[in-house]
């Protein structure tokens, strides 16, 4: 350990210190509780803790390969001792126990604290939440992001080294990149969809946020139940498709330029292959995503959101039933579209999120086109993967001159986590891992270990 | 009233549901950055796109 503070020790690392007996799991958590205590205020990431909870998590921990490794997990799934709130005031779901929760106590995991959440999850920004907004690991005043900002906060600023995150239209890849770690989106169903309170979505899957491929691979082999292996390919000569249109159009100057280089140093052969539909995915995927949450939603609920939340659940209540109709055809369309781009790629890749972060009090981004609402132009980067199905992964390539990350995105074929980690990996490597260990300021007071 | 507010109110009232000033401005809102895409969904020719039989999101579709 060298003196420093164990959660600036990484995932893998700080499961093999336990396991080779140099780091005490005991003082591992309760140094995670007193990191989250000091660090968080101004971050607003972590909802809750519960150390007596988590004490007893650690005592019956199993040996495995995160025997008594502190997680954060995102409000939307069941635990023994809590209910999941979405973001919202009140239980979405009652106490119990949720499939992911049972993986993590399985793998010997501690769960350490529930993450922050955008309301009910229906948004990017992180910045409407009944527990107010959520803070960015690099800017505390800039949004980290949603809707599971808080998970990518937490790890962005060093509070865990790992949290599950949720992703039905970007919500993992989005705020990863704007804390600038590494969020896998994984395949539909991929992982357990019991004890989430957005089970019935086919559009969300969970996925592991992590400050690296690595890590994110150990925490990702634990959530999907099986061994996510490295070197399924070499990953020095990959073929990438870079779709032009719409996903590398009006970007921010400099996040597309830290996504070319990142792209031009990893020597991958690049094609420009042409998606049909993309350029009706923003909306197909906002369509699916608002109307399957409808349902769910009491007029108690409704009531009680705050007036954005209220305003845009109202909006939605009025659109027509065909383009919900119009919007599965282009599903169809772009996950036939997808199927034979892998026939000549084996990836496809292209920025994020069209910009960083933006600043809580002024949730608006700056595109060539002009000042827009994150959520539009977020959801137009990442909602295709969700109507198609497929995983998608985070890699941070660079850092805005804004002082906030910026992040590229790999979608790979269904099934094919093993092969968007290996990819991962190799952008990190091709980077001389420059951004991936890039220090947030708020964390940089920690010691080096 | 404009033709929004028309319909957003008369939409509203018949489904039974109020709406004040604050949400009928976010509705608005949410309508300037939506509502191109949307319109541009409803008139492009998807006529002869098949939907896909028994889509599993977790698999590629079984045809093409």
């Amino acid at each position: 350990m060298n003196g420093g503070h164990p959660q600036d020790l990484g995932l893998r690392a700080q499961a093999d210190a336990i396991a080779a007996g140099d780091l005490d799991p005991r003082e591992l958590l309760q140094a995670t509780l007193e990191r989250i205590a000091e660090r968080d205020g101004p971050l607003n990431s972590i909802v809750a803790t519960f150390p007596e909870e988590s004490e007893r998590m650690l005592a019956a921990a199993p040996p495995g390969p995160l025997h008594g490794v502190p997680i954060a997990i995102k409000d939307m799934f069941q635990l023994p001792w809590r209910g999941p709130r979405d973001g919202a005031p009140r239980e979405a779901l009652p106490a119990g126990e949720s499939g992911v929760y049972r993986a993590l106590r399985d793998a010997g995991a501690v769960i350490v604290g529930v993450t922050q959440m955008h309301f009910w999850g229906a948004g990017s920004t992180g910045h409407v939440s009944a527990y107010g907004p959520v803070g960015n690991a690099w800017n505390a005043e800039h949004c980290g992001g949603g809707s599971s900002g808080g998970s990518a906060t937490a790890t962005g600023a060093r509070l865990v080294a790992g949290a599950v995150g949720t992703d039905g239209g970007g919500s993992i890849r989005l705020p990863a990149a704007y804390n600038g770690i590494t969020g896998l989106k994984g395949t539909y169903g991929s992982a357990s969809r019991e004890g989430y309170t957005h089970a019935n979505s086919t559009m969300g899957a969970a996925g592991p946020m992590c400050r690296d491929a690595a890590d994110a691979r150990l925490l990702g082999s634990v959530l999907f139940g099986r061994d996510l292996a490295a070197g399924v390919a070499d990953a020095s000569g990959l073929r990438v498709g870079l779709v032009r249109s719409p996903f590398w159009d009006d970007l921010d100057p400099e996040v597309e330029r830290a996504c070319r280089t990142a792209v031009e140093a990893t020597g991958w052969r690049t094609s420009e292959p042409a998606l049909a539909g993309a350029e009706h995915a923003q909306v197909a995927a906002v369509l699916r995503l608002t109307l399957e949450g409808l349902p769910s939603l009491s007029e108690q609920d409704i009531a009680e959101a705050d007036p954005l939340t209220r305003g845009l659940v109202k909006y939605e209540l009025l659109l027509p039933a065909h383009w919900l109709v119009r919007a599965d055809r282009v599903r169809s369309l772009l996950r036939r579209a997808v199927a034979d781009a892998f026939a000549s790629c084996d990836l496809l890749v292209w920025p994020t999120v069209a910009a960083p972060a933006p600043r809580i009090d002024n949730p608006t981004v700056t595109l060539p086109s002009g000042p827009i609402a994150p959520d539009a132009v977020n959801v137009r980067q990442a909602g295709i993967a969700n109507l198609t199905g497929q995983p998608g992964i985070n890699v941070p390539v660079g850092v805005h001159s804004s002082g906030l990350p910026i992040g590229l995105q790999l979608l790979g074929p269904w099934g094919g986590e093993e092969l968007l980690l290996d990819a991962a990996e190799h952008v990190e490597r091709a980077t001389s891992r420059e951004w991936v260990d890039a220090l947030p300021p708020t964390a940089s007071a920690s010691a080096q270990v | 009233m404009d033709a929004f507010e028309q319909h957003v109110r008369a939409g509203l009232e018949l489904a039974g549901v109020e709406i004040d000033d604050v949400e009928l401005a976010v509705m608005r809102a949410a309508d300037a950055v939506y509502g191109p895409g949307f319109r541009a969904l409803a008139e492009a020719d998807l006529g002869d796109v098949i939907l896909e039989p028994d889509l599993d999101p977790s698999r590629p579709p079984v045809e093409r």
